[in-house]
């Protein structure tokens, strides 16, 4: 349910950033969780198989990520919608950092809609995407 | 030039597969996988339900129509996003299904050359035949 409240939402109020490490570890998990136990998701030796520099994150996990983001923001239940472009590997064993920005408010619909990403400890949009938020 | 293939084949639902039950294993160790501590997602009970992007577990059989364009169909795509429409969470033994269809096909063209984005969506449901997920799959295609 949503608990942030719609009044005290406003254009360009930020979300985060969260710095997030992504061990290989939590990697692993998070591909056997999914069910998609592919070599590229466990281990650097299987990813070099497959022709990556080594092991990477599932794209599916960086939309988990954000989710978790947008969450802890607005509440548990609150993301009616997340469309992301994947524009770079997620590579483990370093630190993300997850970002947002409301960019609009629906007064009517009493939403939000915000720019979500997640940027690679060198400042790289690894991730971009939007969402739609309902808020109390 | 540009890709040619009969439109027809957008919107037809090429595979549909139904799944186990879902059971709180499965949630609690996806939610433990992306560092969640809220207790909704975590402890066994009637108040537990999955996280939002557990949906994206859901896959047919087939990832792909074979009406897929000839061109495309030997070449390695790569997963380019997706969109996600969330309906109602997923909660202990829910009996989900999955439909697929091709939804569109595209081309974009850029300073690195032209790339096609095959959109497959899977719509995702609950025994009680209530809207889970509407996920748009776009795959991208480099010349």
């Amino acid at each position: 349910m949503p608990t942030r409240r719609f009044d005290d939402v406003h254009e360009g109020d930020e979300l985060g950033p969260e710095d997030w490490f992504l061990a290989k570890d939590r990697v692993r998990d998070y591909a056997r969780a999914n069910d998609i136990a592919f070599p590229r998701f466990l281990d650097d030796e299987g990813a070099r198989a497959e022709g990556l520099p080594g092991m990477i994150a599932p794209g599916n996990m960086s939309m988990g990520l954000l989710v978790r983001l947008v969450e802890a923001w607005g509440g548990i239940g609150c993301v009616r919608r997340l469309g992301t472009t994947f524009r770079g590997v997620v590579l483990p064993d370093r630190t993300l950092r997850l970002c947002g920005a409301v960019t609009h408010t629906d007064a009517a619909a009493r939403t939000a809609e915000l720019d979500v990403w997640i940027e690679s400890d060198e400042g790289e949009r690894l991730v971009i995407g939007t969402a739609t938020v309902a808020l109390a | 030039m540009a890709l040619e293939f009969d439109r027809s084949i957008l919107g037809q639902e090429f595979d549909r597969v139904e799944r186990e039950p879902v059971t709180v294993d499965e949630i609690v160790a996806f939610a433990h996988a992306l560092g969640c501590t809220e207790p909704c997602y975590l402890e066994p009970g009637s108040g537990l339900v999955a996280h939002p992007t557990f949906v994206v577990r859901y896959r047919g059989r087939r990832f792909l129509p074979d009406s897929l364009p000839d061109p495309l169909k030997t070449r390695m795509s790569f997963d380019a996003g997706k969109d996600i429409d969330f309906g109602v969470p997923i909660r202990p033994g829910d009996r989900i299904s999955v439909g697929a269809a091709l939804h569109d096909v595209y081309e974009k063209t850029g300073r690195t050359g032209t790339m096609t984005f095959v959109v497959v969506r899977f719509v995702i449901r609950n025994q009680r035949g209530e809207t889970v997920a509407t996920i748009d799959n776009r795959l991208l295609y480099k010349d």
